[in-house]
């Protein structure tokens, strides 16, 4: 009984305390946030069976992600700040010029293990304010995680808009999707 | 009347003083125990094991999270969920696994030890089950924007294999919530260990949401062969701790009972007797698990201990009629047909720490020490407590014992509120018994409350803990 007491303290704040080593980025991990960063795509892209990692052509994923994803990653809360402020001024400014800002960047088109998909952002300036992944799966179950994907991520509200960058949180079950999705869509910000 | 049967540190038998003698004599050297010792080694071992396992369920997750990708509340609880759905699933593992019977295990372990971890483990297991399912559904639904409800429909719906995941995860919570004793001690026994069973289709029904939506496990790679290849490595485990091996041993053996004999109003002896018991390994104290495969009795199975070492002719349980069961075996027929499995348990002389012991019976617990005591060094001490002078069990065997491997006996009758078992079990009344008792080890088997209460006299009286061995009779 007390072993169980102490057992279920101990599971309680070991997640609690991985999670939170993982969640704070704090200035002084910016360094490590590349290293970690680079070691999350690495898998995926040397992982058996993996195509998404020579499949935008020419685009050598590797080293076009990783500066990018560690740029935007360490100013990721603050950026969100800044947005937040930004749209709060946008109204003004919308409504004296009305200029038609918006536009749209389509990444190249991923293949991976379940078809190949290709990822659309919309920005205001140089904020997403939409995104929606093209030519994804339809049926069966990858159709299904393809949907998981897409209502996570895109959307005026999904996952992309609120992040304002390719570091998404892979959706359970679609890691292959979630993947394709994210290495199009990197290039689709690095583009725009 | 029982007061003057109360032989309260009165009566010895077997020393060299033989009655009166107040506390048992130093004894010369022995010779080398030929007994091969078992110590710890191999319990640590499968512990080092245990926590390796658990790093290396989690480790994935740590490496496929960058760092401060957590950022708001929904990937937070996606977090914690995914480490506790993966702690979840290494712990089932570890419970089955626990439960497969294999001879290492049981041997090294020892199934009371086992049937302890399994109950503190299990209470983890149903916590992190829980939590798994809770912050899983409550983190999608906020990244969805959804309700909770919403969110379960849509996993049932939408996800692969969610349906069985929340099977599995509802006779997990089944299981856990019988496992309470409180809860437990009211359902009848086999019912318990039936729902108990279920918990295999829990590990099945489970399996296929792990690689089919885990963000660790889809993705094909070592952590997901290392992943499948435990599930495997557990299920043949249970293949061969439950199947092959007992039917190896059985069909080698071939037990069947020879004779029941009374031995109380209350207790009966089982004689076996089969082929090639000179083969069997097993020490004194072990128990194992016996079916016996008469009309009413086969679909039975019953732990207990031989209460007679090894000896190449008979095979000898004692049994204390207390239910159902026990009390239908006093009408078994020689000739019967019997089941074993077995041996387990790590109560025996070659785990303990020291040369000399002492051993506490209450009651039919006697069973395992009076096998043991052939095995133990000569010097022993035995404490016998018994409510009358008609439930000393074996009494002339005890004797006759005594006086071979000059053990000390002490018969100490009356009920526990009696001036002389008062006395004895008291850390005064034990050292003045046996003035050595902190430099022995100390096996205790009877009643649960006894052995309690004789745990925290002893610790009392300064021995330390890990020269303490226990057997109470419930697994
Ligand atoms: C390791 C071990 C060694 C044992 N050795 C002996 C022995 O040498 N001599 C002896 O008289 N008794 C021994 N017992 C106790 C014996 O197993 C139970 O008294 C017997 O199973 C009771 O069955 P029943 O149907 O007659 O009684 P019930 O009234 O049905 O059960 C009484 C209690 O026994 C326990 N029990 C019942 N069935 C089982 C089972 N299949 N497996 C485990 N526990 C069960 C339960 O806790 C129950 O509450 C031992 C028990 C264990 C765990």
């Amino acid at each position: 009984m007390r072993r169980a007491v102490l057992a279920i303290t101990g599971l309680a704040a070991s997640t609690t305390a991985l999670v939170v080593l993982k969640g704070s980025p704090g200035t002084s991990q910016a360094g490590q946030d590349l290293p970690a960063d680079q070691a999350s795509v690495a898998p995926g892209a040397s992982g058996p069976g993996v195509t998404p990692a020579p499949g935008p052509a020419g685009s050598g994923p590797a080293p076009s992600t990783r500066p990018s994803a560690g740029a935007s990653r360490t100013p990721d809360t603050k950026q969100t700040g800044v947005t937040a402020k930004a749209t709060t001024a946008a109204p003004r400014t919308t409504t004296t010029a009305p200029k038609p800002s918006t536009r749209t960047v389509t990444g190249p088109t991923v293949t991976y293990r379940y078809g190949s998909l290709q990822v659309q952002i919309t920005l205001s300036g140089t904020r997403i304010v939409n995104a929606t992944g093209l030519g994804m799966p339809q049926s069966g179950g990858s159709g299904l995680r393809s949907d998981d994907v897409q209502a996570r991520y895109s959307g005026t509200s999904g996952e992309v808009v609120a992040k304002q960058s390719a570091n998404l949180n892979t959706v359970s079950g679609a890691t292959y999707t979630s993947n394709a999705y994210k290495q199009s869509l990197q290039a689709a910000i690095d583009k725009a | 009347m029982t007061s003057q049967d109360t032989y309260a540190a009165g009566r010895r038998t077997g020393t060299s003083v033989p009655h009166g003698g107040r506390s048992a004599a130093p004894v010369p050297p022995p010779p080398p125990p030929a007994l091969p010792r078992r110590g710890p080694g191999g319990r640590r071992a499968l512990a080092t094991v245990f926590w390796l396992g658990l790093v290396a369920a989690v480790l994935p997750w740590w490496l496929d999270t960058p760092a401060g990708s957590l950022a708001d509340t929904p990937d937070l609880l996606t977090g914690a969920g995914r480490i506790t759905g993966l702690v979840a699933g290494y712990l089932l593992l570890v419970q089955v696994a626990m439960m497969s019977r294999l001879g290492a295990l049981e041997r090294w372990v020892g199934g009371e030890r086992l049937s302890r971890l399994h109950r503190d483990l299990g209470a983890t297991l149903l916590v992190a089950v829980l939590a798994h399912l809770s912050l899983i559904v409550v983190a999608y639904a906020g990244l969805e924007e959804k309700s909770i409800l919403g969110e379960v429909g849509s996993l049932l719906r939408d996800y692969e294999d969610m349906v069985s995941a929340f099977v599995a995860a509802g006779i997990m919570v089944a299981v856990g919530f019988t496992g309470i004793r409180a809860i437990r001690t009211v359902l009848p026994y086999e019912l318990w260990y039936h729902l108990h069973l279920t918990s295999y289709a829990a590990l099945l029904l489970g399996f296929g949401h792990q690689v089919s939506n885990g963000a660790q496990l889809f993705e094909a790679g070592p952590v997901r062969t290392g992943w499948i290849a435990a599930y495997l490595l557990v299920l043949a485990a249970l293949a061969w701790g439950r199947v092959i091996a007992p039917l190896h041993f059985n069909l080698r053996h071939r037990l069947r009972v020879a004779d029941v004999v009374a031995e109380s109003p209350d207790t009966i002896s089982i004689y076996l007797t089969g082929r090639r018991l000179n083969q069997i390994d097993v020490l004194g104290g072990q128990y194992f698990r016996w079916r016996f495969l008469n009309v009413g009795g086969w679909w039975q199975s019953h732990p207990f201990s031989l209460s007679a070492a090894a000896n190449g002719r008979w095979l000898r349980l004692t049994v204390k009629v207390v239910g159902a069961h026990t009390a239908d075996l006093r009408d078994l027929r020689p000739g019967t047909r019997v089941w074993a499995e077995g041996p387990s348990g790590t109560f025996t002389a070659a785990h303990r720490t020291r040369e000399r012991a002492l051993l506490i019976a209450g009651g039919s617990g006697i069973a395992p020490l009076r096998a043991m005591l052939e095995e133990l060094p000569a010097g022993a001490a035995l404490i016998y407590r018994a409510r009358t002078p008609a439930d000393v069990l074996l009494h002339p065997e005890l004797d006759w014992l005594a006086q071979a491997r000059r053990t000390s006996v002490w018969y100490v009758i009356g009920s526990r509120h009696d001036p002389g078992p008062r006395q004895v079990m008291s850390p005064e009344g034990l050292r003045r018994l046996v003035p050595d008792v902190t430099r022995r080890d100390v096996y205790l088997c009877g009643p649960a409350g006894l052995v309690d209460e004789a745990v925290r006299v002893l610790r009392r009286a300064g021995v330390p803990r890990r020269q303490i061995h226990l057997a109470t009779f419930e697994l």
